[in-house]
């Protein structure tokens, strides 16, 4: 259950977020089915004031990723509040197939190489990148490995292997 | 073909060059790739290069039902594998909303924590070989050994271990395993001050690690840095005391930190979480609760759809397990957070304008294992 | 059989007395030392091994005694590559330069009371004067090789073995001014009630800590520091070439615990057992000290090392000397 610190703090990031971002769906979540306490839904835009919303706060980023809904990406991330109340805040950004997000390196350092490893997934460009090359796939790679029409998966071919 | 941002040092006359600190080399323990610009000896810039042993688990989560990935998370990073082989379990658990029965979590705590003390073991080590010193290398070598045929006789292997189940663990711990556990305890707290003796008191071991890399608290916040190198930096933050999971609420131990931020000061809190693991291994032991060993749980686990994160310790730091599932037997995504990819990054900040032998001792001391910063 | 005996009375009757002795002396040296040091290693990987409580090899001879024969014999049949970059020139005649030198320390050590090739009134400043060459050698081996590594390995040795002649030459003057001669022989003869050891502890420990660092060996080795420079100047050296600089190591040692002997602990003197016996037990002393520190400590880091070279061990011996003469000529 979240103690009245944290109660505290959520009722103050919730607020403070939708009012830096007037179109975001915030919901509060249930800790322990999945894992953070607040969710906020953005489409397109708004992530960088999101970040610098919850850095003002106290969070840190913790994880960046990203789903390839066949149609669409989201963009993924999650930030932490490390040092008083252990508070999890996911972000979510749904992008259109061609989108280039602004990054948020500049607000947080760890984004740099966070935002290199999606960009090597993925092959979603970041605005505003220090350093948008490879990290994991060789330099010379022309293919982005994670996306779902990227080798055999479901959605290409069928699994041989699978006991279903 | 790697293309890499070289400087031309061509020319004769020039101060500053590239030195390849390369994937093959007897101290980037894992094959670590740092391209060092140097003026004389002293590091002008730092670039660390990985992707070396990138064996897309990633992708393979998409390929694989949940039971058939079971062996996969140990192998990303195989020093702490029955920790990260928890952890996904407790993932999956958490997603389905299954329950796991006491004993099976006491089970856990215990071998998670000798798994810590053997990870921390290498770590530590390590750290000290790159200094120069080998004799306390094989020293934690032998200790190591020991923990391995401990855990041989529960797990039936020794480095890779697939152990956990969705719901429990896959076969009780015998009495042989409670007693040799028993017997490990009091030796290796003898240990514990022979390496103090031995290391801590060095003075040549002291010069070379105090206020070499020093990391302050804003950068490692900023980096994203968690674990003992956090710790060191003066952040209390442990998941098991930030986040409890599985057992852990039901034990006291506490988290040391220490506010240097040097390297001296990250290899004091690896030694202190070293006899914190041993009194949580005491405790567990006293307490152990009689029961079923695994939750009735079916056979092909199908999650509802909705996603997870699961936030655990290893010994190098948080890991995150962030799992998507689309309603069938195949996750959607599994993504892992590892810890030893934000740490290493921080090392293209606090390198500069340390000497080279300083860069192998930051590095140790770090404790990285660089399999799991490329999956 | 006459023909022989007429061959040598005439080599020995254009050679001189000298000349001959010391080329048999170096003939039987370059056949005994190599197999001392082969010796030597085996030491120094036991003393490791037990050290670090673990059996080292047991298999090839009763306790690994041959072990390291057969790593000779392996070495010798390596093949010698040569980078292709490399300046070939120096390349070749590093492990050479570095090797000869070592042998002519020999000549002055005086074994026992009669084992002695020669009795040069100047053998100390001889011995320092000819291991100092392995500088030049390990220049040329690092830079020769064009490898990054090599030469930064190169460079350090460069700076610590000039750093470290100076306290190793003021604690020996500080022996020499005791006996007023630079001889060998003549310096062992004066340590008859006491050893100098005794007059002179300060000293000791400073050529100790000064030969361990003029040797390349821990706490002091970031020349060939394996941690961080994979393996020095000598990185790109195969084969015999390799043994050549592993040899080189070893005999210097010798001859740094050899002078260590006769300057302070009397050489070959000691009752009952004959000098030589003593000789090689206190030189095997010195050199299982230097194997425990090598197995015990980290390594030095290279700034640590010149400030300790410059700012500590050098006014340390030159008070040490300062303090000799003032007693000499006071009492």
């Amino acid at each position: 259950m979240p103690t009245p610190g944290q109660k505290r703090l959520l009722a103050d990031v919730k607020s403070s977020l939708s009012r830096a971002i007037g179109e975001a769906q915030i919901e509060e979540r249930d800790y322990r089915r999945t894992g953070c306490h607040l969710e906020v839904r953005l489409e397109g835009t708004g992530m960088r004031r999101a970040a610098r919303c919850l850095k003002e706060k106290g969070f840190h980023l913790e994880m960046v990723t990203a789903l390839d809904l066949i149609e669409a990406f989201e963009l993924v991330y999650t930030y932490f509040n490390y040092q008083d109340q252990n508070l999890r805040v996911l972000v979510r950004v749904r992008l259109a197939r061609e989108a280039k997000p602004y990054s948020v390196s500049e607000i947080f350092p760890s984004a740099i190489w966070l935002e290199r490893e999606v960009y090597d997934f993925f092959g979603i460009r970041f605005k505003e990148h220090p350093n948008l090359t490879r990290i994991i796939n060789p330099d010379d790679a022309d293919y982005f490995p994670l996306l779902k029409t990227f080798g055999k998966t479901k959605f290409t071919a069928e699994i041989d292997d699978v006991l279903c | 073909m790697l293309t890499i941002k070289t400087i031309d040092d061509s020319n004769i006359h020039q101060r500053v060059y590239q030195l390849n600190l390369g994937p093959q080399h007897p101290s980037t323990h894992g094959v670590m790739h740092f391209i060092l610009t140097l003026d004389g000896e002293v590091v002008v810039a730092c670039d660390p290069h990985i992707g070396y042993s990138h064996r897309g688990h990633e992708k393979m989560a998409e390929n694989r039902t949940y039971e058939q990935y079971l062996p996969n998370p140990t192998r990303m990073d195989y020093l702490s594998g029955l920790i990260f082989n928890y952890g996904y379990c407790q993932a999956v658990e958490k997603l389905c909303g299954i329950e796991v029965p006491k004993r099976a979590e006491y089970i856990r705590v215990i071998t998670s924590e000798l798994n810590r003390i053997a990870s921390h073991m290498i770590g530590i080590m390590d750290f000290v070989m790159g200094l120069g010193a080998i004799t306390p290398f094989v020293y934690g070598w032998d200790d190591r050994e020991q923990i391995l045929d401990l855990l041989e006789m529960v797990c039936g292997s020794r480095l890779t271990y697939s152990y956990g189940r969705f719901g429990g663990v896959r076969n009780d711990i015998t009495q042989e395993f409670y007693d040799g556990t028993r017997r490990f305890i009091d030796r290796m707290r003898k240990r514990l001050k022979d390496y103090h003796d031995l290391i801590t008191g060095n003075i040549i071991f002291i010069k070379r690690s105090e206020n070499v890399g020093v990391l302050s608290k804003e950068t490692a916040l900023e980096y994203g840095v968690t674990g003992p190198t956090l710790r060191g930096s003066g952040v209390p933050y442990d998941v098991r005391k930030n986040e409890p999971y599985s057992a852990y609420p039901e034990f006291e131990f506490e988290i040391p930190t220490r506010e240097e931020g040097d390297c001296l000061a990250r290899y004091l809190v690896r030694m202190a979480e070293l006899e914190q693991s041993l009194n949580i291994i005491e405790q567990a032991l006293d307490r152990l609760p009689p029961g079923p060993i695994r939750a009735d749980v079916p056979r092909f686990i199908t999650p509802p759809p909705g996603e997870v994160y699961f936030s655990f310790e290893s010994a190098r730091g948080a890991v995150g397990f962030y799992i998507v599932s689309d309603g069938s037997r195949i996750p959607y995504r599994i993504k892992v957070r590892s810890p030893s990819f934000s740490n290493v990054f921080v090392m293209s900040k606090i390198c500069p304008g340390h000497f080279l032998a300083d860069v192998i001792a930051i590095f140790g001391s770090i404790d990285v294992t660089v399999p799991e910063i490329d999956r | 059989m006459s023909q022989l005996i007429q061959l040598w009375n005439t080599v020995y009757a254009f050679l001189g007395h000298d000349v001959t002795a010391g080329v048999i002396g170096l003939l039987i040296l370059l056949a005994f030392i190599p197999l001392h040091v082969v010796f030597l290693v085996w030491f120094e990987m036991k003393v490791c091994a037990h050290i670090q409580l673990r059996p080292a090899f047991m298999e090839v001879g009763p306790h690994g005694i041959l072990q390291n024969l057969a790593d000779g014999i392996k070495m010798i049949g390596k093949d010698l590559i040569t980078p292709k970059l490399a300046d070939k020139f120096l390349y070749f005649i590093a492990p050479i330069v570095i090797f000869i030198p070592a042998f002519v320390g020999y000549i002055v050590i005086p074994f026992s009371p009669n084992l002695l090739i020669k009795d040069i009134n100047v053998g100390v400043l001889l011995i320092f004067a000819f291991s100092s060459l392995t500088v030049l050698s390990v220049l040329m081996a690092g830079w020769s090789s064009n490898n990054k590594y090599s030469l930064i390995g190169a460079v350090r040795s460069v700076a610590q073995n000039v750093a470290y002649e100076l306290p190793l030459l003021l604690s020996t003057m500080s022996v020499v001014i005791m006996t007023n001669s630079f001889s060998m022989r003549e310096i062992i003869e004066a340590q008859s009630p006491v050893w100098f050891v005794v007059y002179q502890p300060v000293a000791f420990i400073l050529f100790l800590i000064s030969t361990t660092a003029e040797n390349n060996r821990a706490p002091f080795d970031l020349v060939e520091a394996e941690s961080e420079l994979v393996s020095g100047f000598h990185t790109e050296y195969t084969g015999m070439r390799f043994g050549l600089f592993f040899l080189a190591e070893y005999t210097n040692m010798v001859i740094a615990a050899s002078m260590a002997t006769a300057l302070f602990l009397g050489g070959w003197r000691g009752p009952f057992l004959p000098g030589i016996v003593w000789f090689f037990i206190k030189v095997y002393f010195l050199i299982f000290v230097v194997y425990w520190i090598r197995w015990t400590f980290p390594r030095i880091r290279f700034d640590q090392l010149m400030n300790f070279a410059w700012k500590v061990m050098i006014p340390v011996a030159l008070l040490n000397l300062i303090v000799t003469a003032v007693v000499l000529k006071v009492l």
